[in-house]
């Protein structure tokens, strides 16, 4: 089995306590924002960071079995489904006549039953080879969606469609949070893969780039706390990765310049 | 909202995602290899490539809906809608596999073949013979070029066709009709590049056979998001 070249990793983490962690903190995070919009990037950027690892995480399990179309594929098609699914949970309210704070639980509903029919359909008429294709869809859309309606919820200040719309889809936010949350995604286990790979060290670079996506969020909504705070945490833990890489790495050689000229 | 409203949406969503997939199994793509001359095709992804065709495509049909005068629900309109969004992405699939070809050919230094046929099949020209051994050909050949050009112009079509459907819908907002457009040519198109499995050289390869499979797997995923996006419609 292909592992980009290395088999299966010793898994460090369990992959559902991960999701959890991820669905939990974003949810509360959402649901924060909602109501404290003054700490909605501070509380609900940081709180979707989780949910951006969790997403990485499914990625690395799932691309480990070599997909032949490339990581950054599956990312995709974990936002594609996501977008689809947080503006759904975003519209619906307004057209079921329901209160707009049922808008995360719809995002989670929506977003499990596209994973479920998209995981199904590569499957079975496309014919991907890969067990745990159906269940790693129904991750990667569901924390797509979280990542998507978290980033925009804390730089809108709340997930009702009436701040939601003017806040963060008019402002062309949520192309933002698609290329950005994206990147969080399917970056860590794409820069990662290969012999050697480790889940702790594929695990500092997602939260890394979490913690990254966050930062350009806070600096979009130009809230100097938040900036601060995101990163220094950002830059500590991509030191840390930094410092794992060359630990892990058997030696560090460093291309000296060349001479000016013959000696 | 009368059900006439709400069919041909529908209709033209569904029909969408199954275009856009079909595009992408036309593109020629050769991945990593490629990328190295060693197989035919651009040297990048299948989602990337089609995601970029489409996205221009896209902003070609958005730009022509914006253009006063041009009424959504005139067929005329929308056909024009529609084929602003071809152009749109031929260009871009046309200019990337040009400068490519250049970077082969004057970079690298190859002689542009294709593996999967023995003859092109449109300028007759024996291909085997310039294949360097232990490569499964290289550069961009005179059918992949073509081929690439339909796939543009179907994707763009497609993604035109996603963006009129959306407008119709009552997504007047550009920026949504484009976000959601946007997020529904990625799951089509990574649909396809699962069906295609890494590389393509385009209509001639052995791999095209496949495509029914993925052209059913992006009509009912596709359908499945426009009878979403009609319940989210009913409360614009």
């Amino acid at each position: 089995m292909s592992h980009g070249g290395g088999g299966h990793a010793a898994e460090l983490f369990p992959e559902n306590q991960v999701l959890g962690i991820g669905l939990v903190l974003s949810l509360i995070g959402m649901y924060i924002a909602n109501f404290l919009p003054e700490y909605a990037m501070l509380i609900g950027g940081a709180l979707t960071v989780p949910a951006c690892v969790a997403g990485a995480n499914t990625t690395r399990r799932v691309a480990a079995y070599g997909l032949g179309t490339g990581v950054p594929s599956i990312g995709m098609v974990s936002l594609g489904m996501g977008t689809l699914s947080a503006l759904a949970a975003v519209y619906l309210p307004v057209a079921m006549g329901i209160d707009s704070m049922a808008t995360p639980i719809i995002a989670v509903v929506v977003s499990l039953a596209i994973g479920a029919i998209v995981g199904k359909l590569t499957q079975n008429p496309v014919g991907m080879k890969v067990p745990i294709i159906v269940s790693s869809m129904i991750k990667l859309s569901l924390m797509g969606a979280l990542s998507i309606l978290g980033f925009c919820t804390a730089f809108a200040g709340g997930f009702s469609a009436n701040v939601f719309i003017p806040g963060a889809i008019e402002t062309g936010m949520i192309g933002l949070a698609f290329i950005a949350a994206g990147i969080a995604i399917l970056h860590p286990f794409n820069a990662c893969l290969g012999p050697n790979e480790s889940h702790r060290r594929t695990m500092y670079l997602a939260i890394a780039c979490g913690l990254l996506a966050w930062l350009v969020f806070a600096i979009s909504k130009l809230d100097a706390i938040s900036t601060v705070i995101s990163a220094v945490l950002w830059v500590a833990t991509y030191a840390m990765f930094v410092k794992m890489s060359l630990n892990d790495a058997s030696d560090v050689l460093y291309t000296p310049e060349l001479p000016k000229k013959e000696e | 909202m009368d059900i006439s409203s709400i069919i041909l949406p529908l209709v033209e969503i569904t029909l969408a995602g199954a275009i856009i997939n079909a595009s992408v199994h036309f593109v020629p793509v050769g991945g990593a290899p490629a990328a190295m001359a060693t197989s035919t095709g651009v040297g990048t992804g299948t989602t990337q490539l089609a995601a970029g065709a489409g996205f221009t495509g896209l902003l070609a049909a958005a730009g022509m809906a914006a253009q006063p005068g041009i009424i959504i629900s005139n067929p005329v309109h929308a056909l024009l809608i529609m084929l602003s969004g071809a152009v749109g992405a031929m260009i871009m699939l046309g200019l990337t596999m040009l400068i490519g070809q250049l970077i082969y050919v004057y970079g690298v230094g190859i002689v542009p073949a294709a593996d999967k046929c023995d003859v092109d099949p449109i300028t007759k020209d024996p291909q085997s013979a310039f294949i360097t051994p232990g490569t499964t050909g290289h550069g961009i050949p005179t059918v992949c070029f073509v081929s690439g050009l339909i796939g543009a112009a179907l994707g763009g079509i497609g993604g035109g066709m996603a963006y009129v459907g959306l407008l119709g819908l009552g997504f007047t907002i550009p920026a949504i009709a484009g976000v959601l457009a946007v997020g529904f040519f990625f799951m089509n198109a990574v649909l396809a590049s699962y069906n295609i499995g890494g590389t393509i050289e385009g209509f001639h390869d052995p791999k095209f056979k496949k495509m029914p499979n993925g052209v059913i797997a992006s009509t009912v995923s596709s359908l499945v998001a426009a009878l979403i996006l009609i319940g989210m419609s009913m409360g614009l």
